[in-house]
């Protein structure tokens, strides 16, 4: 459902400066968005000033210092802090991205950060991320072949090669790291998150349709020639703009449409 | 924690800001006025057609004809409906070779987005330049 204004629980407050303890040689404020579940209050907007001097250059250094030196409350997900795990994903500046590689300076004004767009909030900037896991589970996100297409050698089952040329295929989408940055981004997905799959999910099942050693690609066409899971597409172009890995899930969804119609 | 405690936490999770906090991109602008420009051109076609109805209604109608087509109002109306027919015809275009796959980089999705708003204005003065 089209809903352009938060719920009644959702609407974002005012929250508390920050005092730095001593003054900074070249302070740099950050804006978070912070909710707690176990006190039973709105969102809010916490302010935080940090010396850019005694911080690293990212935003997820920022966050880790705030945490560390001035709030241990603030919470958010982070592991590897190079742009392979994609944990820290977050909307930092307007457009979702992932802390680690989104460099500070390149936001002139206050660090804005609130959690991926139109989810449910954990706690502060965790959102839940169980139905995007869902959608991807039911795209089958893995490997299938016929028992048919199973060679099997003296009963010893045959490896799978691949040509260089058909790995090719998989380019530009099997660097996906899963941060939903781009889903999260799309409005379609905004206002119809229930059925369409979105763009992270469709874009693993191109993954997994151009693969040159899964024979289910029919059955994997087919199963998302959906009015609602693929055709909530409208090529917005969102979720290209948000990649992190700089990868394009509205091509790589334009690739499915097109071979459904060829194919199919 | 107990049960029902958790329930509750979970239940009441807020939903995080969307449109109020997103850059507005360039793309997706493009995009909701195509659709904004679909459902002004149904409407406006609507319009443009009793328009049409009151001169083939006879001498009697001819009045009120005059009456609307001289009216200012009348005339930004119809501008803005020159805009959009142009709008959705060069953006649907757009849309229709990205269905074969076909200028979906964000370098050509920019480019061709500049490329369809420049056609529309040009397109639009032509005409009310001509007509």
């Amino acid at each position: 459902m089209v809903e352009f204004s938060l719920p009644k629980n959702s609407k974002v407050t005012n929250g508390i400066k920050h005092k730095p303890k001593e003054p900074s040689k070249s302070p740099k404020n950050l804006v978070i968005y912070r909710w707690d579940p176990e006190d039973n209050k709105n969102p809010r907007l916490d302010t935080y000033e940090i010396d850019q001097s005694k911080c690293g250059p990212m935003v997820l250094d920022a966050l880790m210092k705030i945490k560390n030196e001035i709030d241990p409350s603030l919470t958010f997900r982070r592991s590897c802090r190079e742009g392979v795990c994609g944990s820290c994903a977050m909307n930092i500046d307007g457009v979702n991205t992932l802390a680690c590689l989104k460099s500070m300076s390149d936001v002139k004004k206050d660090i804005k950060i609130y959690p991926l767009p139109h989810m449910r909030v954990v706690k502060d900037l965790v959102p839940d991320l169980s139905k995007a896991y869902e959608q991807l589970a039911s795209i089958k996100p893995w490997l299938e072949r016929s028992k048919s297409e199973t060679k099997k050698k003296e009963d010893k089952i045959e490896e799978n090669k691949q040509t260089p040329k058909d790995r090719e295929k998989l380019d530009g989408k099997w660097e996906c790291v899963l941060c939903f940055c781009c889903t999260t981004s799309c409005p379609s997905y905004w206002w119809n998150g229930d059925e369409y799959l979105g763009p992270a999910v469709l874009l693993q099942a191109a993954r997994w349709v151009n693969d040159s050693r899964d024979s289910e690609r029919k059955k994997r066409l087919t199963a998302i020639n959906d009015s609602l899971k693929l055709y909530r597409c409208h090529s917005i172009m969102n979720c290209t703009r948000s990649c992190p890995k700089g990868l394009n899930p509205a091509k790589e969804i334009a690739g499915l449409k097109k071979a459904i119609v060829t194919e199919l | 924690m107990e049960r029902e405690e958790i329930n509750n936490m979970t239940d009441n999770r807020p939903l995080s800001p969307h449109l109020s906090i997103h850059k507005r991109v360039l793309t997706a602008v493009f995009s909701i006025f195509h659709r904004i420009s679909g459902i002004g051109l149904s409407v406006g076609s609507l319009l443009i057609s009793i328009w049409f109805f009151l001169i083939s209604s006879g001498p009697q109608f001819y009045v009120y004809f005059e009456l609307i087509s001289k009216n200012i109002l009348f005339k930004l109306v119809l501008l803005i409906w020159t805009i959009g027919i142009f709008y959705h015809l060069f953006n649907g275009c757009r849309k229709l070779y990205w269905s074969f796959g076909i200028g979906m980089e964000l370098s050509q999705v920019y480019r061709s987005g500049y490329v369809v708003l420049f056609l529309t204005i040009i397109s639009t003065l032509g005409v009310w330049y001509f007509v």
